[in-house]
């Protein structure tokens, strides 16, 4: 039964993927002054919404480990392999903006790469998370969840600090889709329907991978706590 | 399709291509790390589920 739903779950989601696609490459208009290129947008805008949520998620998880980690070690366990599910499939989908940004950049503004507030906000969150992921993996002991759960609590300061970047500071980067006042937001509504197909795509393609990153992350602790038993019995 | 309009159908699809290359690469790499965990649990007699 739990097989075939997630069966289902990712059919609906290989659906929607398609739907997206067809909605961003032949329904969607060409937008008047960046013309085709201006379609990169149907993936880097939800790319970069899904890659906050499940920074925020990692932040649960991490402030949720701090919480347990002395009382119910079980609940600890859980809220870890959520934070660091978070943490590496944001940082799958943080890099997929930070490349598609600079292709549609090259184009729009005639060049790769500026220092800018939203893009270098944007590459220091990816950055942090790179390095939380860096301590998983390479060190060891019993305090590098603990450690690491404090580094996803900073890491997550800078999702905020991003998002309002082009409001606080003159950027290069386009004015915010969303919440920038009254020139902000799409206004054509064809263009805004493929958006949000592709955001409704991303966003059940994100929980897919993200929780099967939880399932194997549950299944390596599992492992690790008998592996860690059969050796005190032995 | 002139100079203009063929570059910006090249970028397009490059965007897409590394976005499709990035997702579906992550995910081969978590089907492998998903098998290997299975196979050395069932090889160490234990099942973790």
């Amino acid at each position: 039964m739990k097989k075939l739903a997630i069966g289902l779950y990712a059919a609906l989601t290989v659906a929607l993927m398609v739907w997206g696609f067809y909605q961003a490459i032949y329904v969607a208009p060409d937008e008047q002054t960046m013309h085709e290129v201006q379609r990169i947008f149907y993936y880097h805008v939800p790319s970069a919404m899904v890659a906050f949520l499940f920074f925020a998620i990692s932040l649960a998880g991490s402030i949720g480990y701090l919480a347990c980690r002395r009382n119910r070690a079980e609940w600890a366990q859980i809220s870890d392999a959520w934070a660091l599910a978070g943490a590496e499939v944001g940082v799958v989908f943080c890099t997929v903006v930070l490349i598609t940004g600079p292709i549609w950049g090259r184009r729009a503004w005639g060049i790769w790469w500026t220092w800018d507030a939203r893009l270098t906000t944007t590459l220091v969150l990816w950055l942090i998370y790179v390095s939380y992921l860096l301590l998983r993996r390479f060190a060891a002991g019993p305090q590098v969840q603990t450690l690491a759960a404090v580094l996803g609590i900073f890491g997550a300061l800078d999702v905020p600090i991003v998002y309002m970047s082009n409001r606080w500071w003159r950027t290069q980067h386009p004015a915010p889709v969303f919440g920038g006042g009254e020139d902000s937001g799409i206004k054509d509504p064809a263009m805004l329907h493929a958006f949000a197909w592709n955001v409704i795509a991303w966003l059940a393609w994100g929980i897919l991978i993200l929780t099967l990153r939880y399932r194997v992350e549950r299944q390596h602790q599992k492992f690790a706590a008998q592996e860690a038993q059969d050796a005190l019995e032995a | 399709m002139d100079e203009r309009a063929l570059l910006d159908h090249q970028f397009t699809v490059a965007a897409y291509v590394v976005t499709w290359a990035i997702q579906l690469g992550y995910l081969a790499w978590l089907g492998l790390k998903w098998r290997t965990q299975k196979r050395n649990a069932a090889h160490s007699g234990s099942n973790p589920r």
